[in-house]
């Protein structure tokens, strides 16, 4: 409760300008055009389609469309009004009031009120829910319906990105009555959302409709959307390049120069939240020093992985993990982007390591971007004195052999932030308790700066704190990190008026039209 | 013709048998996590350990093998690890697809081997044979996801002919339908013929030097009745049986070509099966192509008894 008493204080100023916050959303844009059906591509099968489920980053984007969130992110990751109109939160930030739109109906007919929204909430929050995104929703105490279009959130804590988290797909609002009566969201989900779900096929298509009814008048703009399921790169690729396919947000890397140059074509790109890092096993020989691992930090060249396994479309990360466009950055530039030789050597002599000392780096060999970086890497650690070997295993072994048990020296994993907040960079990454932690490491100092950090109210509180959190993050070199990889977009000239999401989420293709 | 159908039948149920308890068996020892592939990297060891036993993964191997064949002799095959779609429905829905394009590679393998076979037997030792020889080998070492890409680069890409991949069904739009498989069969069915050219001249030259031909050939039997009455109906015996091991490769192959394509057939349930380590979806599409198989030997066994009705006493 220390946090808490502190946050308190910035909190009334905060809770003000929130109401007024509320009215305003993309909906004053130019009008666009109805009609068409929109195809884009992905690489991945969704993992169903219950919000309370749904572990996948496919199965959000499939969410996001059907159901309603009570707040959604804009494409600079803002929140703005879902289906609460009006939100605000009490001075002493432990209580949170939605007031919900009038005249909300599921996809079904019926209605959408409060009682759903609570409902939404106990079945996440139930111990034995097996919500992924548990970590979320920790903080909530208690969901009350007050009237029909009113809805309170009681929170054990103050929560920074407490909006944020309302506008998650795992937040989703689900039909009460519906799931109740024994339906299967995960099969058949039914929402709110500007698209009815229609059919899902595995490994080809998930095909929408248009949702006539959905509460943002005019949108959205397409009859229907097909998702298509192709897993195979080149295939990908040759559907955007033949016009088959109108827009994908997993362009192939190596192709990337051929789409994007062909007429017709618009290059959406940016930065995303996805980010690389290296696992150093702090159980394994040398590996526990933090001296050894700086040296490995230092010792790579980030550069040379970026064009060697991203084809340049990607950044390297010279300090902290959270990316330069997010504002919890902190402009920490502990490496040069191509790496630190001499450096690194003086380390490694620091801390007592034998030239010849072997080390291996277990690398998932479907991952294109894994594999071409490994002989990078294997150079650089051969550069400061260690006999390093590369081995490699398809990925479901990976799981169960080697990052489950922990069971490798050195390893690269990714993560794709789904919430653009400082928090979700670094807390999955470094708390002990973080299911992430195959590295063995952190301390009891970084879990309290990142709660301190999610647990402040203002912006420049949290700011404060994530600088810290990422400085300490570089002295322990729990993990190394390695490049922040960019959202590959690309979609014909037709669409018009779609602003790519930093976290790849698509919510914004219902403001999107076809010409 | 009856004994011969229902003695084969017969034989299924042990062919399926074996075959159910070897796949099971190797989709289970095969190491790897079915709860990670489906939960992911932020899974705790609790819902890992739930998810197993949810899915009775935590159970002996021969109670999970009894309890999957007995409800798939019920037809359920039950639910995806990955999402919630029923195996059973899903599977029967791709079957004929994947039967579309097998059999169609099929004929093309078949329109390109037997003319080039014949060809290529009844000119042996000499230039044309050596060519068409040569040609034959070339088809059959050819991956046929390298020749798919091709094909895609200058039909597709380059003239603009055809889509790069995608399936509309036959009975929504017939011309897109055949638009869309045709590429796919014939990058199938040139690979497949390559055997097939040289299974085929070797009968036509093992035909034209027997004895019976000899013996035609001095009774005064004419050229043409003596190639199409004797030799051709001849050589097509052998040729026939390794067709139908050819098809049952066919159906095999499809795996790869289905995702190059992207054609929703049986294969790329197998595939996605394999990398999620999704047991039912698996299990159910392997043993599908397995009765496949199965049926399609049993059809050209009972076509090649039409040519030949000798091979009945050999069949039983």
């Amino acid at each position: 409760m220390r946090f808490s008493r502190r946050a308190g204080l910035g909190l009334a100023i905060a809770a003000g300008a929130l109401v007024a916050l509320g009215g305003a959303s993309s909906a004053a844009a130019q009008e666009g055009k109805r009609g068409g059906t929109l195809v884009a591509a992905f690489s991945a099968d969704p993992g169903g389609f219950d919000p309370a489920r749904g572990p996948s980053g496919m199965s959000h984007v499939v969410i996001e469309q059907v159901y309603s969130t009570l707040l959604n992110l804009d494409e600079n990751a803002k929140p703005y009004a879902g289906i609460a109109e009006s939100w605000s939160a009490a001075e002493d930030g432990l209580s949170w009031t939605f007031t919900l739109r009038p005249g909300l109906t599921f996809h079904n007919g019926e209605a959408l009120t409060a009682e759903d929204v609570v409902y939404s909430f106990e079945r996440i929050l139930e111990p034995d829910s097996g919500y992924a995104y548990r970590s979320q929703i920790e903080t909530i105490d208690a969901v009350t319906a007050v009237d029909d279009l009113t809805v309170r959130f009681t929170l054990n804590r103050v929560t920074g990105p407490f909006e944020i988290y309302m506008a998650f797909p795992g937040s989703s609002i689900v039909p009460k009555d519906l799931v109740e009566s024994g339906w299967d969201l995960n099969a058949q989900p039914v929402g709110s959302g500007p698209f009815k779900f229609v059919s899902y096929t595995p490994r080809d298509s998930i095909v929408f409709e248009r949702n006539g009814d959905y509460y943002e008048e005019g949108r959205p703009y397409f009859d229907g959307m097909v998702y298509r399921v192709i897993s195979d790169p080149t295939a990908l690729s040759n559907g955007l390049k033949s016009g088959e396919i109108h827009f994908s947000n997993e362009v192939p890397p190596k192709d990337w120069n051929a789409i994007t140059t062909q007429a017709g074509m618009v290059d959406a790109s940016i930065e995303g939240s996805r980010y690389f890092w290296m696992v150093p096993n702090h159980e394994r020989g040398t590996l526990g020093n933090p001296l050894v691992r700086q040296a490995i930090a230092h010792a790579l060249n980030r550069s040379a992985i970026v064009r060697g396994a991203f084809y340049g479309q990607a950044t390297p990360i010279v300090g902290g993990v959270i990316p330069e466009w997010n504002w919890g950055y902190a402009g920490l530039e502990e490496f040069k982007p191509e790496g630190d030789i001499e450096k690194a050597k003086a380390l490694l002599a620091e801390a007592g390591v034998a030239p010849g000392t072997s080390i291996s780096l277990t690398m998932v060999s479907s991952w294109p971007p894994m594999m071409s970086m490994a002989p990078i890497i294997q150079a650089n650690l051969s550069q400061i004195g260690f006999t390093a070997t590369i081995d490699t295993m398809e990925v479901p072994r990976y799981w169960d052999e080697v990052w489950g048990p922990s069971n490798f020296d050195l390893t690269v994993m990714y993560w794709l932030s789904p919430l653009a907040d400082p928090d979700d960079f670094v807390t999955n990454t470094y708390a002990t308790t973080s299911a992430v932690n195959v590295q063995k490491g952190g301390s009891k100092k970084m879990d309290d700066l990142m709660l301190a950090a999610k647990s402040a109210v203002t912006i420049e509180e949290r700011k404060a704190l994530y600088r810290q959190q990422q400085e300490l993050s570089l002295a322990d070199m729990d993990v190394i990190p390695l490049v922040n990889g960019w959202v590959l977009t690309a979609h014909t000239d037709r669409l018009k008026n779609f602003k790519p999401m930093r976290t790849g989420f698509l919510k914004t293709l219902k403001d999107a039209w076809l010409e | 013709m009856l004994r011969l159908v229902l003695g084969r039948l017969a034989s299924f149920v042990p062919t399926l048998f074996v075959a159910s308890v070897v796949l099971f068996l190797a989709v289970n020892v095969v190491p790897g996590s079915a709860a990670r592939s489906a939960l992911g990297i932020q899974a705790t060891p609790q819902a890992l350990k739930r998810f197993e036993h949810q899915h009775g993964l935590d159970r002996p191997l021969a109670v999970q093998y009894v309890e999957w064949a007995g409800k798939a002799l019920q037809g359920d095959f039950g639910t995806s690890f990955q999402n919630a779609v029923a195996v059973g429905p899903e599977v029967r829905k791709r079957i004929p697809v994947t039967l579309q394009l097998a059999g169609m590679a099929f004929l093309v393998a078949i329109a390109i081997a037997v003319p080039l076979g014949l060809i290529a037997g009844f000119r042996h030792q000499t230039g044309t044979d050596g060519v068409l020889t040569t040609l034959a080998t070339l088809f059959g070492s050819t991956p046929n996801f390298w020749f798919a890409t091709l094909l895609i680069y200058f039909f597709s890409l380059r003239l603009g002919w055809l889509p790069t991949g995608g399936y509309t069904p036959y009975l929504e739009d017939p011309v897109a339908n055949l638009q869309g498989m045709l590429l796919p069969c014939i990058a199938l069915g040139v690979v497949s013929s390559g055997l097939l050219i040289r299974i085929m001249r070797t009968a036509v030259i093992e035909v034209t030097f027997s004895n019976f031909i000899e013996t035609a050939r001095s009774k005064g039997v004419s050229n043409v009745r003596l190639v199409t009455a004797h030799v051709v109906r001849n050589a097509l015996i052998p040729f026939f049986t390794v067709s139908a091991v050819e098809f049952g490769f066919l159906v095999g192959s499809v795996v790869i070509i289905e995702e190059v394509f992207r054609i929703p057939g049986i294969g790329s349930l197998v595939l996605v099966g394999i990398i999620n380590r999704d047991y039912p979806v698996l299990l159910a599409a392997a043993m599908s192509i397995t009765v496949i198989v199965l049926v399609v030997n049993l059809i050209v066994d009972l076509a090649a008894q039409l040519i030949d009705p000798r091979q009945v006493q050999v069949a039983r």
